[in-house]
C-alpha cells in the first residue's frame, strides 16, 4: 500500500487536511492585493455556493425539480435595490429612511437598511415567494413542476425587466426596468465599519465566507433532522412518505421556503457587492447555471454542491473569460484563422455538462451516499417511482 | 345515502359504511361495510383485482372513497389526509415493499415516527435540548423496533435497498410499528416468503397483538396464514363483499369457494 | 407525481362537478378575456372591430407556427412522457438552416414566382429533414441512454441539450438577431376582408400548416408505423411483446416532430424575416403551453392550443407590448398546468383529485 493510501486511512490526516484547507481558504486574500481578480472570483463563487445549497434543498433533498431559481436571485437583488439605494428617493420628504447605515449613507435620500436587515428582508420575501410558487405545484407531477417553476421564474424576471412601467405605493416604480439601480450601499457592519469595494475586496470575501459557514451549518442541521429525513422520504416515495405520517404539503412548502431563503441571502449580499443591479441579469440561464452546479457536484450532496458551485463559478468567471478567451489561447486560435470567443458559448458549456453528467455520472462528482444507489441502480427506484405514480393518482 | 351508524361502531376500532371507490368506469370497491373489533386480527381475502389494496388505500387516506364513510375509533376519517390518519393511529405496509431505498434501515424507521415528533423548521436548525433529546429517543426507538422485528443488528445501518427481501419486509413492519399505531394494516406480508418464514410471521402477528395491544387487518393470499391467524375473514370479489365470518364458515362458503378458491387454481398469485 | 391529498368528505360528488365546471369554463373565459377586453375597447374607440380582427389574423399565423412546434411536444410526450425541452431549438435550427439555404438556392426577393415556389418547396423539404434528423439524433444521444433512469434525468439532459443547440445557433449566425431577405414580401397586402388585411405571410403560414397537419394526422391514424406509435404510447411493454420495435417507434416519433418543427422554422424565417438563436426558447415554451392546453398527446388538441396561444400572443404583442407577452403567456401556462393539466378538450384519462 502506498504512503498516500495509508495517510488517507488515518482519520487524523483527514482532520489535519481539513484544518489546513480551512486556514488556506480563510487567509488566502491576505496574500493577494486588495483589489484582486482572484479574490473577486472567489467572492462570486462563495455567493453561488449559498445559492446552490439553497437549490439543493429543493432539488437534491426534496426531489422537486425547480427550474425557476432565478426568481430568488431576482428578489434578493431587488431587496437591495429597494432598500439600500436611493431608489425610493421621495420617501420621508426626500430625507430618506436610514437604519444602521454609515454617516455618509445616512445623508442620502431613499431607504437605506443595514445588510443584516436586508438579509432578513430577503429571507422573508424569498421564503414567501417560494411558498407562493410552490403552492400551485403541490399536486403536479415532477416534470410539470419543472415547467411551472420555470414559468414563474420567467414571469418574475419579466415583471422586473418591465418594472419601470409598473407603479406601486403611489407613483413609485417597481424597478428601473432594463436600466440599472445604482449605487447600492456598501456593506456596513457593526465593529467592522463600512466596506469599500473600490479599494479593498477582502472584507467582502470574509463576509461571504461567514455567510457560507452559517448556511452550511443550517444545511447540515436541516439534513440530519426530522425535516431533512421527511424531505428525502418525499423524494424517494411520496406515497410511502405520506403513509408514514409526513404531511406532503407542509414538507414541500418548507423546502421551497428554505431553498428560496438561501437564494435571498445570497442576493442580499451580491447587491452591495455588484453595487449596481439590473433586471437584465434575471435570465433563465441563471437558473440553469445554479442547477448545473448542483448536478455537477451531486444532487443532495452538500459537499458535492459546494464543489460544483465553486468549480462552475471559476469556469464562468475565470476559465472562460480569462484563460480560454485570454491572450494566449486567443492568439493560438487567431493564428489558426479561427475567430472564436468562448464567452459566447458559456451556456453551451453548462448544457454540455448537464448532459454529460446525467448520461455518464448522474450521481455527481461527490455523490451523496444515498443518491449513488438511487441513480445508478436502474431497477428498484424506477419501479418504485412508477408504482408511486400509479397509486398516487387518486 | 342513509347511513346507519351504531351497528357495532361503539365497540369497533374501525368501521366502514358502504365504502365505494370508482376509477372512472371501473368500480374497484363497491358498497363494503364492515367493522373490526379492537385487538382482533381480521383478514381480507379475495382473488387478484378484487379491490383489497384499493380498500386499504381508502382506509389510509391515499384514495378518498367515492361514496361511504370510514370511522376510526368512532371519528369520521373519510377523506382525511394520509399523514393525519397515521397520526391518529393507523399504520400500514405495502404489497410491493416501499421502503425509502437510499436511507438506512434505522432512518426508515425514524421516518415512521415523524407523526410522533415535534421538531419544526427552527427546532431542526437550532437544535435546542428538547430536539436533541427527541432525536436520541427516536433513534433509540428505531433500533428497538428493528430488534423487535428480528433484524440483525449489523444490518441497522445498511441502506434499505441493500437488504435481503425478508429483511426489507421486516424493516417495513418496524417502520409501521414505529408510529405507535392502534391498527396495523398488512398488505400481503408473506408474499415471496417460504413456509417457515410465513409461519414465523404468523406467530409474530399474534405476539404483536398480545404484547402491543394491536389490532391487525391483513390482506393475504396464503390460506394457511389466513386460516391460522384470523378471528374473522372478509371476502371481496369484484369489489363487493361476498362473505364474512369465522375461518370455518368461510372455508365452507360455496360462494367463496367458487369465486376465490376456484379462481386460484388458474395459477394466479399476488 | 400527484399528491395523494384529499379534501373533506361530504358532498364530494357535487364539489367535483362544480370544480370540473369551473375549471373548464373558467379557463375558456380566461382565454377569451383578452379578445373581449380589446374588442370592447375597439368598439368604443373606433366603432368597429378592425383592429382586433387584424390582431386575430396575425395571431392565427403565429398560431400556425406554434401548432407545428406543439405537435412535436405532444407526439413525444405522448409516447415517452418526456418534455423534449430542446424541441424549441430544433425549430430554431430549422429556421437558421432555411435562411442559409436561401443563398444556396440563389433565392432573392427578385426571384420570379416559379423559381420562388420551386426553391421554397425544396428548402421546405430540406429544412424539415435537417430538423428531423437533429431531433432523432438528440434522442439517440441524450434521451435513449437514460431510458429507465428516474424520470427527471432525461428532462435535465433535455434542458442541457437546449442550451447546447442555442450555442450552435450562436456559433452559426452570432448572438444578435439577424435579418433575412423578405423573399415573399410577407407584409404585402393581398386582400382586405371587413377591414382586416390579409398578407402573403398569413396565407403562407396557413397554407403550409394545414396540409402538414392533415398528412400527419392521417399518417398516425392509418399507417402501420402510426399504429405502432399509438400502441407504444398506450403501453410500451405490451407493444414490445406484440413485436413492435419500441426504439424505432420512438425514433420515428422524434422524426415526425422534427419534420413539423423544420417546417415551422421555414415559415418563421419567411414570415418574421429575421432569425435569432434565442427564437426557439419562447416559441418552444409557448408551443409546449399549447400542447398542454390541447391535452398533451392529442394531435388535434395541439393545433387548437397553438392557435389559441398564437392569438393571445398576437393581441398581447400589439396591444400590451412585446416585452410583456412572455409574462402573459407564462401566466396562462401556469394556470393551465395547475388547474387543467389534462387540457381543454382532453379526456380525463387518469383520476385527478
Ligand atoms: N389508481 C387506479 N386507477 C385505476 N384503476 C385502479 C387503480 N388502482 C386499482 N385499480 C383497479 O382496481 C381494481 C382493484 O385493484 P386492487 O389493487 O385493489 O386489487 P387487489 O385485490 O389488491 O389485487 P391483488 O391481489 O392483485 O393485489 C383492479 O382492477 C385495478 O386495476
Ligand atoms: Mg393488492
Amino acid at each position: 500500500m502506498s504512503r498516500v493510501a495509508q495517510l488517507r486511512r488515518d482519520p487524523r490526516a483527514g482532520v489535519a487536511i481539513a484544518v489546513l484547507g480551512g486556514i488556506a481558504v480563510a487567509l488566502f486574500p491576505l496574500f493577494r492585493p486588495p483589489l484582486d481578480g482572484l479574490t473577486n472570483d472567489a467572492i462570486l463563487a462563495l455567493a453561488f455556493v449559498v445559492m446552490a445549497l439553497g437549490l439543493n434543498l429543493v432539488v437534491g433533498f426534496a426531489g422537486l425539480l425547480d427550474l425557476g431559481y432565478v426568481a430568488f436571485y431576482a428578489f434578493g437583488l431587488m431587496v437591495t435595490g429597494w432598500w439600500a439605494s436611493d431608489f425610493f428617493s421621495s420617501v420621508n420628504d426626500e430625507k430618506g429612511i436610514h437604519v444602521g447605515t454609515s454617516d455618509f449613507v445616512s445623508s442620502l435620500p431613499g431607504i437605506h437598511l443595514n445588510l443584516l436587515l436586508l438579509i432578513i428582508g430577503a429571507i422573508v420575501i424569498c421564503a414567501t415567494a417560494g411558498i407562493l410558487i410552490g403552492l400551485p405545484t403541490l399536486r403536479l407531477r415532477g416534470d410539470y413542476i419543472a415547467i411551472v417553476t420555470l414559468a414563474f421564474g420567467e414571469i418574475i424576471s419579466r415583471v422586473f425587466a418591465n418594472g419601470d412601467e409598473v407603479t406601486i405605493f403611489g407613483d413609485n416604480k417597481l424597478s428601473n426596468g432594463r436600466q440599472s439601480i445604482s449605487p447600492i450601499d456598501q456593506i456596513n457592519l457593526p465593529i467592522f465599519g463600512e466596506f469599500d469595494s473600490a479599494t479593498d475586496l477582502r472584507p467582502y470575501y470574509w463576509a461571504v465566507l461567514a455567510l457560507v459557514l452559517v448556511v452550511l451549518f443550517v444545511d447540515f442541521r436541516l439534513r440530519d433532522s426530522r425535516l431533512g429525513r421527511a424531505w428525502i422520504a418525499l423524494r424517494e416515495d411520496e406515497v410511502a412518505a405520506a403513509s408514514m405520517g409526513v404531511p406532503l404539503v407542509k414538507t414541500k412548502l418548507l423546502s421551497y421556503a428554505a431553498g428560496g431563503a438561501f437564494g435571498g441571502i445570497s442576493g442580499a449580499f451580491l447587491g452591495p457587492f455588484f453595487s449596481s443591479i439590473n433586471a437584465n441579469q434575471f435570465q433563465f440561464g441563471f437558473s440553469i447555471f445554479i442547477l448545473a452546479m448542483v448536478i455537477l457536484g451531486g444532487l443532495g450532496s452538500v459537499w458535492g454542491v459546494v464543489l460544483g458551485a465553486v468549480s462552475l463559478s471559476f469556469v464562468n468567471y475565470w476559465l472562460i473569460p480569462d484563460v480560454l478567451d485570454g491572450e494566449f489561447v486567443r492568439g493560438k486560435l487567431d493564428s489558426l484563422g479561427l475567430e472564436f470567443s468562448f464567452s459566447e458559448v458559456t451556456f453551451g458549456v453548462f448544457g454540455f455538462l448537464l448532459v454529460l453528467m446525467m448520461v455518464l455520472r448522474p450521481e455527481g462528482l461527490l455523490p451523496e451516499r444515498r443518491r449513488q444507489i438511487e441513480l445508478t441502480s436502474g431497477e428498484g427506484p424506477l419501479d418504485d417511482t412508477k408504482a408511486a405514480v400509479f397509486e398516487a393518482r387518486a | 345515502m342513509s347511513v346507519e351508524s351504531g351497528n357495532g361502531s361503539v365497540d369497533s376500532l374501525l368501521a366502514t359504511e358502504h365504502v365505494t371507490k370508482a376509477f372512472g368506469g371501473l368500480v374497484a370497491v363497491e358498497d363494503v361495510s364492515f367493522h373490526v373489533k379492537p385487538r382482533s386480527i381480521v383478514s381480507i381475502i379475495g382473488p387478484n383485482g378484487a379491490g383489497k389494496t384499493t380498500f386499504f388505500n381508502m382506509l389510509t387516506g391515499l384514495y378518498k372513497p367515492t361514496l361511504g364513510r370510514i370511522l376510526f375509533g368512532g371519528t369520521d376519517v373519510t377523506g382525511t389526509r394520509p399523514d393525519i390518519i397515521t397520526s391518529l393511529g393507523v399504520a400500514r405496509t405495502f404489497q410491493n415493499i416501499r421502503l425509502f431505498s437510499s436511507m438506512t434501515a434505522t432512518e426508515n424507521v425514524m421516518v415512521g415516527q415523524h407523526a410522533r415528533m415535534k421538531a419544526g423548521l427552527f427546532g431542526s436548525i437550532l437544535r435546542p435540548p428538547s430536539v436533541r433529546k427527541e432525536e436520541i429517543a427516536v433513534r433509540d426507538k428505531a433500533r428497538e423496533m428493528l430488534a423487535y422485528v428480528g433484524l440483525a443488528e449489523n444490518h441497522f445501518g445498511q441502506l434499505a435497498s441493500n437488504l435481503s427481501y425478508g429483511d426489507q419486509r421486516r424493516v417495513e413492519i418496524a417502520r409501521a410499528l414505529a408510529s405507535d399505531p392502534a391498527l396495523l394494516l398488512l398488505d400481503e406480508p408473506t408474499a415471496g416468503m417460504n413456509p417457515q418464514e410465513s409461519a414465523r410471521l404468523t406467530e409474530f402477528m399474534e405476539q404483536l397483538r398480545e404484547e402491543r395491544a394491536l389490532t391487525i387487518l391483513l390482506i393475504e393470499h396464503d390460506m394457511k396464514v389466513v386460516m391460522g391467524v384470523s378471528e374473522r375473514i372478509t371476502v371481496l370479489d369484484h369489489g363487493t363483499k361476498i362473505a364474512e365470518g369465522q375461518p370455518e364458515e368461510i372455508r365452507a362458503d360455496d360462494r367463496v369457494i367458487e369465486a376465490y378458491l376456484g379462481k386460484r387454481e388458474g395459477g394466479q398469485q399476488g | 407525481m400527484e399528491a395523494a391529498t384529499v379534501t373533506s368528505a361530504p358532498s364530494r360528488r357535487r364539489s367535483e362537478a362544480v370544480w370540473e365546471f369551473i375549471s373548464t369554463y373558467g379557463l375558456i373565459l380566461l382565454l377569451l378575456a383578452l379578445p373581449i377586453r380589446y374588442g370592447i375597447q375597439d368598439l368604443s374607440d373606433d366603432g368597429n372591430l378592425n383592429r382586433l380582427g387584424n390582431n386575430l389574423v396575425e395571431g392565427l399565423s403565429n398560431g400556425a407556427v406554434l401548432a407545428l412546434i406543439a405537435l412535436g411536444y405532444t407526439l413525444v410526450y405522448g409516447i415517452i412522457e418526456l418534455i423534449n425541452f430542446a424541441h424549441g431549438e430544433v425549430f430554431m435550427l430549422g429556421s437558421l438552416a432555411s435562411a442559409a439555404l436561401y443563398a444556396t438556392f440563389g433565392l432573392t426577393p427578385a426571384t420570379g414566382a416559379a423559381g420562388l415556389v420551386l426553391g421554397l418547396a425544396a428548402i421546405l423539404i430540406l429544412a424539415m429533414m435537417v430538423s428531423a434528423s437533429l431531433n432523432v439524433m438528440i434522442e439517440r444521444v441524450a434521451y435513449r441512454p437514460l431510458r429507465g433512469a428516474p424520470k427527471l434525468a432525461p428532462l435535465i439532459t433535455a434542458v442541457g441539450m437546449s442550451f447546447i443547440l442555442q450555442n450552435v445557433g450562436v456559433l452559426w449566425i452570432g448572438a444578435s438577431q439577424k435579418a433575412v431577405p423578405d423573399l415573399l414580401g410577407s407584409q404585402k397586402h393581398l386582400i382586405e376582408i371587413w377591414g382586416v388585411s390579409i398578407t402573403r405571410g398569413h396565407v403562407l403560414a396557413i397554407a403550409v400548416t394545414i396540409p402538414l397537419v392533415l398528412l400527419l394526422t392521417s399518417f398516425v391514424a392509418r399507417s402501420r408505423l402510426g399504429k405502432a406509435m399509438r400502441a407504444t404510447a398506450q403501453d410500451p411493454e405490451a407493444a414490445r411483446l406484440m413485436g413492435i420495435n419500441v426504439d424505432t417507434t420512438i425514433s420515428l416519433t422524434f422524426l415526425l416532430g422534427g419534420l413539423m418543427a423544420g417546417a415551422a422554422g421555414l415559415i418563421s424565417a419567411l414570415y418574421q424575416t429575421s432569425i435569432w438563436y434565442f427564437q426557439g426558447f419562447s416559441a418552444g415554451l409557448y408551443a409546449f403551453t399549447a400542447a398542454v392546453m390541447g391535452g398533451i398527446g392529442n394531435i388535434r388538441g395541439a393545433v387548437l392550443g397553438g392557435v389559441i396561444i398564437g392569438i393571445i400572443q398576437g393581441i398581447s404583442d400589439n396591444r400590451i407590448g412585446n416585452d410583456w407577452t412572455p409574462a402573459i403567456v407564462f401566466v396562462y401556462l401556469v394556470i393551465i398546468m395547475v388547474f387543467r393539466p389534462q387540457g381543454l378538450i382532453g379526456e380525463e384519462t387518469r383520476e385527478a383529485g
